[in-house]
């Protein structure tokens, strides 16, 4: 048998053996052993043969052939016999394959290419009724000669163009149309079409719009977006198609649906931006015509937007090489009709049209600087007239809004005062009407009622815009501005809801970065000049005073000269014999604390300033306080000192490690000279002003690196002594809250941040010495000491984790009813957040030690509980003594879980339902808390995964029951308003949130009844004496809960469409 | 829905609708103000939460209550809200006793009038029928609803009055499912 017959017998099943025989053929020719004319005789007999399947075969054996010989073999003149006889053959199976091999080869012709495309074009004239991969295959080629031999098709002309548009009439498959599309817009760019415009135009066109939806689980991946893209492509791709393209387009958006004028407004906008400008100008004023409907009368919200950008994107297109403002340019004639349409809509600026008019006066003034000026020259005028004719305030507060946003345009335009670069040349058209700006805004912002709130907000705004739109106002004008605010602020009782205040805090503080100048010049002095020496009790408007301050000295050179101003009156204060109220120092501290938190501290040039009066001055000043030194009490105050430790500790993380270093050896001694102070470590019958520096010895030790640790005192050779002696001072009961506190957090500090792995057994061994399991009780403060301490180790994941959290477990047993109360209080220490032990003060606190906490404890609280049930069934005596214990795990447990996020809690779910359930069954009042926690967790466990997941558990109808049950007021239960709004909050998200947010996978599935649908009658029945409750926000939780549940619990959840 | 009857009512801005004042009016000298309320006193982990006397003031329902139940009710026309529309306001709401002579009587009427944005404006009833519809589910049982055109604000006030009155027509109305979509579309703004 011949290579030739092997071949046609294996093609069709195994194509690697084909494959293989025709390469040993190619061989053979490449050997000589061989001819190519001897391999086309052969073919003789079957390529005249009555089945194509068989013709097909022979045809694609030659082919196999040729594409198995190097690629320099072929002569030029084999080429030509071969494309020759494959064009013949073209309809046969595998001579369009063959052709492609062939135009693949360098030694293909121009006249080749020519020739096969004129075979295509003549011999597949009933293309759209072959398979669809044959048709994909004559694309193919085409596709290719059009890369490779695109000029050889050009030079065609006609024949060609009509040729192509011959083949591909008719196309339905989306993978086909992607290859078309694009050889058709090659065609449209290249070729002279001037004769066939019509033609190539209905021959895409009739494709708009797209409506293919691709199959489920589609292996191609083309999704109608792709073809709508290239669609687009082609109808936007030639100005030629103007008078077909727009007229049609336009046309389309009397569609009804919504998605197709969304098409034909995106290609729309596509045709402007690519045909040139001269035939977007012919067809701008017949878009507006159009586009104004859909503006005005906006049908949804994206058309509107798209109808906006469209005519912008026609002004800026009017806009291009223009370099002069003249009433004869297109733009000027396409934008007049355009400003009639809004000056007539603003003759009532308070009316729903207006906004809409505001919208399209916005986008196009922002669409060019000489859009901008025609704009402005026509519509600025009009205002001011309606303006002064305006018969009520409403009337002018929209007209101040319109001007708002042609100052917003300018912005764009022209730029801020911060703006780099981009100057431009044209003079700003709103400097003609700058001091009717002035004193209208001004009048409108000053000249009001007082209680006309939103129209000076309006004012406020629109002054601001102008103030920091670049090169327009003076310094001067600005500063009028800058002197009515402050006007508003210092002397202007608050009014409703303080809004225009808030908003003249939000002006200055914009202003401040613009012109930081005039907010030093004018409002500093101001503002400084109303703060008392001294809080005597009479006034604290200073508290307003400050906070106004605090608000806009972010700018570098203003927050030195307010740390000036306000440092030296706290020197003053610290220095008076009588300081009035401890509240002024203190609230000084916390403005200064709240501008350098907003300001990026490290990289701020005067920080070693900063730290040379606050953390060495005034902690040396605090030691003296401390030894009775001090000219008055303010820095013996706990929350004085508080805020001055926060303050140390932002400036400790910002300067050099030397610095820090400094810091570290004078962590106790706070710089003060030796003898005159006597640390707190070691120190024997301190007294209480002596205890309280720890609370900023706490704070400075926060904010150490971890490498200073070997500077600290007392920690060589190692630790131990230092935290024998602070745990001693954390369980004794003597020292105040606050200085008790900073001591717990200061233990955990160092076992948590600068105890070595080495030495973690100090701290393991101070645990144990601690929780020993023969007491059976503890006071608090010894409790609250194995919480801090466990929470060092915790938060790093010591290897005595798991043992330290069984510990904690033991003592909630403990038969000791207020030990198993303060330790269920104490878990939510584990794992909250806190300022000192925190990431931002380089605490060690691992990813996973929440996850750990978590799963180590949630399985023992579960047996722990069940057990307890277990038991209480039996009701003898021992149960009784027990009665506490339950609640108290439910209590660590609601302490657990207000400190991690619901993602962790999700796996558990299924063993962590039945115990929220049995929490929201505690009844007492110490259990509020607990419940209020409870209802927190659940409200977001269905906020974020919908009530499947809690019908998966199979406690639906518990959760309802109970829910019901909490917002009931009853004499024998204790619910508080909170309570009750929080699981009306619960029920509402309930019936809100029946599919999850992410419903992809489960979009497909039939619709189910909703697992709510049984509690529906109860629930609303429920809810209706809900609506009586005394209380306004339970009223309103109970409303919403109500109409959530009348809506959306139905039979079957309605079909999306 | 067919062509609109007035596509271009005067609105009222957001941020001047009547709003309650909030009863607890913060002072300026107040520490819980502003920026200084971003930093806590250092306070005990462990001390408990205690739940304020305020916990027994009662708060009755009054008109404002009532107009923030319906100002969020959209226009069938509009995407706007009756509210906005100045379609309901809170002088034109009244709540009475429904039996005056009977002091310790708990039942009490709400008296809601409603203004059309123009006079011959047919959706008229059903903008009634859902101010309605809104508060027979907000409401408790012990209110009786009542919900009217305020006079001389509509062409045909008597007839809808009739048709906004009478118990059976609502209830007919109400099983009209085609009239409840348009309803429920209204409410679903309402939050």
């Amino acid at each position: 048998m011949s290579a030739l017959q092997t071949f046609m017998l294996v093609v069709d099943h195994d194509k690697e053996e084909a494959k293989r025989i025709a390469e040993g053929v190619a061989q053979d020719v490449e050997s000589k052993k061989t001819t190519l004319i001897g391999i086309v005789q052969q073919l003789g007999e079957y390529i005249n043969d009555e089945d194509p399947i068989l013709r097909g075969k022979a045809v694609s054996f030659l082919t196999s052939v040729i594409k198995a010989l190097p690629p320099k073999f072929l002569t030029r003149q084999q080429i030509q016999v071969l494309t020759s006889f494959f064009c013949d053959r073209i309809e046969d199976g595998g001579a369009v394959a063959g052709l492609d091999t062939l135009q693949k080869l360098d030694r293909f012709t121009k006249e080749l290419a020519a020739e096969i495309a004129q075979a295509l074009f003549s011999h597949f004239q009933d293309l759209q009724s072959r398979s669809q991969s044959q048709r994909f295959q004559v694309y193919q080629l085409l596709n290719e000669l059009m890369s490779s031999h695109r000029a050889a098709l050009r030079d065609m002309g006609e024949t060609s163009l009509v040729g192509i548009v011959d083949l591909m009439t008719g196309e339905k498959d989306p993978r086909n149309l992607m290859m078309v599309f694009s050889i058709m817009k090659v065609v449209m760019m290249e070729w002279d079409i001037t004769n066939h415009v019509e033609l190539l135009f209905d021959s895409v066109y009739n494709y708009f719009p797209i409506t293919f939806r691709p199959p489920p689980n589609d292996p191609y991946g083309i999704t109608a977006q792709d073809l709508k893209g290239r669609l687009q492509d082609c109808i936007s791709s030639t100005r030629h198609f103007a008078p077909h393209s727009i007229p049609a387009l336009l046309d389309k958006l009397d569609s009804t649906s919504v998605n197709v004028k969304k098409d034909a407004l995106n290609t729309l906008i596509a045709c402007i931006h690519s045909y040139d400008p001269d035939t977007v100008s012919r067809y701008s004023i017949t878009i507006w015509e159009v586009l104004k409907f859909e503006i005005l009368n906006a049908q949804e919200e994206f058309l509107s937007e798209s109808s906006l950008q469209a005519l912008q994107d026609i002004a800026q297109r009017l806009s291009e090489g223009v370099s002069q403002v003249s009433q004869d340019l297109p733009l000027a004639q396409y934008l007049r009709p355009i400003t009639k349409e809004c000056n007539d809509q603003l003759q009532e600026p308070q009316q729903k049209q207006a906004k809409p008019a505001q919208q399209i006066l916005k986008s196009l003034s922002s669409a060019s600087v000489f859009a901008f000026t025609i704009i402005v020259q026509t519509v600025v005028a009009p205002i001011f007239t309606i303006y002064q004719e305006a018969d009520g305030i409403a009337k002018q507060r929209a007209l101040i809004e319109t001007l708002s946003v042609l100052f917003e345009s300018a912005i764009q335009v022209f730029g801020q005062w911060t703006t780099r670069g981009g100057e431009v040349t044209l003079e700003n058209p709103l400097l003609e009407f700058k001091d009717q700006f002035s004193d209208v805004l001004g009048q409108a912002l000053m000249g009001s009622a007082k209680e006309e709130v939103s129209f000076r907000v309006t004012a406020l705004k629109g002054f601001l815009r102008l103030s920091t739109l670049r090169d327009f106002f003076q310094d001067n004008e600005i500063g009028l501005f800058v002197q009515y605010l402050d006007e508003i602020l210092l002397q202007e009782e608050s009014t409703g809801r303080n809004d225009l205040k808030k908003e003249a805090i939000a002006a200055l503080a914009e202003i401040s970065k613009h012109k930081p100048r005039l907010i030093m010049d004018i409002t500093f002095p101001a503002f400084v000049a109303t703060l008392p020496d001294e809080d005597d009790g009479t006034n604290s408007t200073y508290l307003s005073t400050l906070d106004t301050l605090a608000q806009i000295s972010v700018e570098r050179d203003i927050f030195e000269t307010l740390f000036r101003r306000l440092f030296s009156k706290l020197t003053i204060l610290l220095q008076k014999e009588q300081p009035g109220a401890i509240e002024y120092p203190r609230a000084i501290l916390m403005t200064l604390l709240f501008v350098m938190q907003q300001r990026k501290m490290d990289t701020d040039p005067s920080v070693d300033l900063y730290f040379d009066k606050i953390v060495i001055g005034l902690c040396r000043s605090a030691s003296e306080s401390a030894s009775g030194k001090g000219k008055n009490q303010i820095l013996n105050d706990a929350i004085v000192l508080d805020t001055l430790g926060r303050l140390c500790n932002l400036l400790v993380r910002s300067v050099s490690i030397q610095k820090q270093q400094q810091v570290a050896e004078n962590v106790y001694k706070l710089f003060s000279a030796a003898e005159d102070f006597v640390p707190v470590p070691f120190a024997q019958g301190a007294t209480a002003d002596q205890e309280r520096t720890i609370i900023i010895s706490t704070y400075l030790l926060a904010g150490l690196s971890k490498d200073c640790s070997t500077y600290i005192p007392y920690t060589s050779p190692h630790m131990s002594e230092l935290l024998s002696d602070l745990v001693q001072r954390c369980v004794s009961e003597t020292s105040e809250p606050a200085t008790h506190l900073a001591f717990l957090r200061h233990l955990a500090l160092l076992v948590n941040k600068f105890l070595s792995k080495e030495d973690l057994s100090i701290a393991e061994k101070l645990f144990d010495s601690l929780v020993s399991s023969e007491k059976q009780s503890y006071n608090p403060a010894t409790i609250r000491t194995i919480f801090w301490l466990s929470k060092a180790l915790v938060l790093r994941l010591a290897p005595t984790t798991t043992h330290v959290l069984t510990s904690l477990l033991g003592l909630l047993s403990s038969p000791d009813q207020q030990t198993s109360t303060s330790t269920a209080r104490g878990f939510s220490i584990l794992l909250g957040d806190d300022d000192v032990v925190s990431t931002t003060n380089g605490a060690s606190i691992r990813l996973l030690c929440k996850q750990r906490v978590f799963t180590t404890v949630i399985p023992m609280i579960s047996s722990r509980i069940r057990e307890v049930n277990v038991a209480g069934n039996d009701d003898s005596e021992s149960s009784k003594a027990l009665d506490h214990i339950k609640p108290a795990h439910l209590t660590a447990l609601a302490g657990i879980l207000s400190t991690i996020s619901t993602a962790l809690v999700m796996p558990e779910l299924p063993t962590l339902l039945p115990l929220l359930l049995q929490s929201l069954d505690l009844q007492t009042s110490d259990s509020v808390a607990v419940r209020a926690a409870t209802l927190d967790t659940l409200a977001v466990i269905i906020r974020d995964n919908g009530v499947a997941v809690i019908d998966k558990c199979g406690h639906v109808h518990s959760l309802v029951v109970r829910l019901l049950k909490t917002t009931e007021i009853k004499s024998d239960v204790v619910n508080p308003p909170r309570l009750r709004s929080d699981s009306l909050k619960c029920l509402y998200l309930l019936a809100a949130k029946q599919t999850p947010g992410d419903s992809a996978g489960t979009a497909r599935l039939p619709p189910s009844i909703s697992p709510l649908l049984p509690e529906k009658i109860q629930v609303l029945r429920s809810l209706r004496a809900v609506l009586d409750d005394p209380k306004r926000d339970v009223r309103k939780a109970a409303v919403d809960a109500r109409s959530a549940w009348l809506r959306s619990v139905d039979d079957a959840p309605e079909d999306e469409d | 829905m067919a062509e609109m009857q007035n596509s271009n009512p005067t609105i009222l801005n957001a941020a001047d609708l009547p709003t309650r004042s909030r009863s607890t009016e913060k002072k300026t000298g107040d520490y819980a103000l502003g920026i200084f309320a971003a930093v806590p006193n250092p306070t005990d982990f462990l001390s408990s939460d205690s739940e304020g006397d305020e916990d027994l003031l009662e708060e009755p329902i009054d008109e404002q209550e009532i107009y923030d139940l319906i100002k969020s009710i959209s226009d069938p026309e509009h995407p706007l809200s009756l509210g906005e529309l100045a379609v309901v306001s809170l002088p034109d709401i009244f709540i009475k006793p429904t039996l005056p002579n009977v002091p310790s009587s708990p039942l009490q009427t709400v008296t809601v009038l409603i203004t059309p944005t123009i006079t011959h404006c047919s959706l008229a009833t059903v903008i009634g029928l859902g101010v309605r519809v809104r508060l027979e589910q907000s409401l408790p049982p012990r209110f009786r609803v009542d919900v009217r055109i305020k006079e001389g604000t509509h062409s045909t006030g008597d007839e809808v009055n009739k048709q906004l009155g009478d118990k059976e027509r609502v209830a007919a109305a109400l099983e009209n499912g085609a009239l409840m979509q348009v309803i429920g579309k209204m409410m679903e703004t309402c939050q």
